[in-house]
């Protein structure tokens, strides 16, 4: 183990992970609601040591009971959203909405109107939009501290 | 560190992977791999067993015709038209065996008035072969949820894309003294794709487990019909991310086979280098999770670190960080410069290394091997009942790889790496994802080397209604197949290794604890976005 943890120094180091001069908290709760599984990946990507998302003061918070933003993968299937709207009626006010991703965003969605439920804006108020396809770790953290440092959580719904 | 107690379990990749067919200047012979053989209804079983007898390996099962959400409009209501095809590979060659499902109400009628329950006489009727054949199981399902075909023999005939309120109409009962569910999903806990998991337990152990996946139902094929060929391409590379160089693989060779195009050495070359620089990632990726799984966080972590160096990697080479836009029909969109080809060797070299010590670490951790040893068992037999495919396949002691019978890619005379040691459990899987790294790692050093540029595919026949596409993702065999007129798509189906690998999972959870789940679900890690398509 011990080989592994020095490699995680040296890898770290090469990283350069730049640590915020302001740290806010912030709790983030992923709903995949229809997603091809990229932005997951990238969010998830988000925690490894090249960007060090919990640095930021951001965490992903297993319960939205938990959670600030809701933050929303996905072409929004019909069988997702009473599963999502559970989780936005879950959350604690004030709260926010984040579409991640151009899917999420309403932007060029492939399928079956029969099998999607129609854009994210028309279920939720979207607060925090953050396109790409899918958007690079970097972008996704980007998004998450400019409309943490914006004070957006503030506001009650 | 600590007291080895496991042994490396696969043997050392073959270091010399390939013969350098495409440096000679001549790629693998063309010829045309798929044969569409029409039957009828009776003796839809029959050529069935004779297929599996010849050493057929099943593919895939799907409907063609009009399907059940456009029940409204009468038109449709006159399914005449309703077709099951399934497709068998014996090798490079495909099969297609095709029959037309008989009306039910002539299905009644012979039966002399045993009724088909929940029939209105407008549905169409083809026998099982989930008997001779368990992997059909979900492709029946499917068939019965989306085009209404009744598979008599297929009892019970659970709803599968359908998802019903009525839980007992999905599930097994599981009853007796101290037995209850645990339901999860479709939210899960962490970044996780959505599906629900219904665990049968008593106590912490698991007698049995329902998925209800679909969740992530876009209705891509449907959106397919009647879209051109370009289309198509843009929705398989929807389907899934993770797979996305697969997927779309797959669709181009079915769209080339349909077009009787047959892809140069170089387009070859291109696309097997995309499609390894697919399964690096993912092998990094998985690995990491299964470490996750386990709550061996430095091993997590080092893994993390690698698939992100390789998606860096990939980006630079690439232009996206999962290939998105670099698979085409036809042609090529993959052509680095000789720099940035000499530059992506070395950090695969450094990722090799580092690759192969944090493996060490993991390997040959006690705590790690305990945990992983002996859970999940996927055994040989339930293997090939279920049509796995993949590394979960071979880790079972299937040595089934596409990659050595794939004309239209640039393997030459691949040998995947084979376990020695393919007990069928997590640390299997682990490990033969381990020993497949170094091979593709191996395979991406000789490609990368070779010439690139002007790729093209040349006309080799006049095409065929029918392409089929098989293509080793990183996850296993995935199939892809046209029906079309060279323009417009007039069926499209994915059947990837994910569906085909799903009920190999909810088997292998069984009599394992709770706990462990999210360690055997790791260990296969499916995508849920492309069966859900």
């Amino acid at each position: 183990m011990f080989v592994l943890l020095r490699q995680l120094h040296s890898t770290r180091k090469s990283a350069r992970v730049t640590r915020p001069a302001r740290r806010l908290s912030l709790a983030v709760r992923h709903v995949d609601a229809g997603s091809c599984n990229a932005c997951e990946h990238e969010l998830g990507a988000t925690a490894n040591l090249f960007y060090d998302l919990s640095c930021h003061g951001i965490t992903i918070t297993a319960s939205p009971r938990h959670a600030d933003v809701l933050l929303i993968t996905g072409a929004i299937t019909r069988r997702m959203v009473t599963p999502l709207l559970s989780a936005y009626r879950a959350m604690p006010e004030p709260r926010l909405v984040a579409a991640l991703g151009n899917c999420a965003m309403g932007l060029g969605v492939l399928g079956d109107d029969r099998d999607l439920a129609g854009p994210l804006e028309q279920l939720l108020p979207v607060d925090i939009r953050i396109p790409g396809c899918p958007p690079t770790p970097d972008q996704i953290i980007q998004a998450l501290v400019s409309s943490n440092l914006a004070g957006q959580a503030i506001t009650s719904a | 560190m600590g007291l080895m107690t496991s042994r490396p379990r696969v043997t050392p990749p073959n270091m010399v992977p390939r013969t350098p067919a495409s440096e000679a200047g001549t790629a693998s012979s063309p010829r045309p791999s798929t044969t569409l053989v029409q039957i009828t209804a009776s003796s839809w079983r029959e050529a069935h067993a004779a297929a599996i007898h010849s050493g057929g390996r099943f593919a895939g099962l799907y409907a063609v015709g009009p399907d059940d959400t456009t029940g409204n409009n009468p038109a449709n209501r006159d399914r005449t038209g309703t077709t099951i095809r399934s497709v068998f590979a014996f090798g490079d060659q495909v099969k297609v065996l095709s029959a037309r499902a008989v009306p039910t109400q002539a299905v009644e009628m012979r039966r002399a008035g045993t009724s088909v329950a929940g029939t209105s006489g407008i549905g169409r009727t083809l026998p099982s072969i989930v008997d001779i054949l368990p992997a059909a199981a979900w492709d029946e399902r499917e068939a019965h949820d989306l085009y209404e075909v009744d598979f008599p023999g297929h009892v019970p005939m659970r709803p599968l894309i359908s998802h019903s309120d009525d839980l007992g109409s999905w599930t097994v009962p599981v009853v007796g003294a101290g037995t209850h569910q645990v339901a999860v999903g479709p939210i899960h806990a962490g970044v996780i794709e959505s599906g629900h998991f219904r665990f049968h337990v008593v106590g912490e152990r698991v007698l049995h487990l329902d998925l209800r996946l679909f969740y992530n139902h876009r209705g891509l094929e449907r959106a397919a019909v009647g879209a051109p060929l370009d289309t198509g391409l843009a929705i398989i590379q929807r389907a899934c991310g993770a797979c996305a160089v697969s997927n779309t693989l797959a669709f181009t060779q079915a769209c080339e086979e349909v077009l009787g195009l047959w892809p140069d050495a170089a387009l070859s070359t291109q696309r097997t280098i995309l499609v390894e620089l697919e399964r690096l990632y993912n092998h990094l990726n998985d690995i990491g999770a299964m470490c996750a799984g386990i709550g061996f966080a430095p091993g997590t972590m080092a893994f993390a670190a690698l698939k992100e160096r390789a998606q860096r990697l990939i980006g630079r080479l690439a232009g996206h960080r999962f290939m998105f836009g670099t698979v085409h029909i036809a042609k090529g969109a993959f052509s680095p410069t000789r720099g940035e080809t000499r530059e992506a060797r070395l950090e695969l070299l450094s990722i090799k290394e580092q690759s192969a010590r944090s493996w060490r670490e993991v390997l040959f951790n006690t705590s790690v091997q305990n945990r992983v040893t002996a859970v999940g068992i996927l055994d040989h037999a339930s293997a090939e009942r279920f049509g796995a495919v993949g590394p979960a396949a071979r880790a079972s002691g299937i040595p089934l790889d596409t990659r050595s019978h794939s004309p239209r890619l640039d393997y030459g005379e691949l040998q995947p790496p084979s376990p020695v040691d393919p007990t069928g459990d997590v640390a299997a899987r682990m490990a033969v994802r381990a020993a497949e790294l170094e091979t593709t790692l191996a395979l991406l050093d000789a490609l990368l080397a070779r010439d690139l540029h002007d790729a093209a595919a040349g006309a080799i026949t006049e095409g065929s209604p029918i392409g089929v596409g098989v293509v080793e993702s990183p996850r296993g065999a995935t199939t892809c197949i046209v029906e079309s007129d060279g323009t417009t798509i007039q069926r499209l189906h994915l059947r990837t290794a994910s569906y085909a690998n799903w009920p190999a999972v909810a088997h292998a959870t069984a009599g394992n604890l709770l706990p462990d789940f999210p360690l055997v679900n790791k260990s296969f890690e499916l995508c849920y976005a492309c069966s859900d398509r």
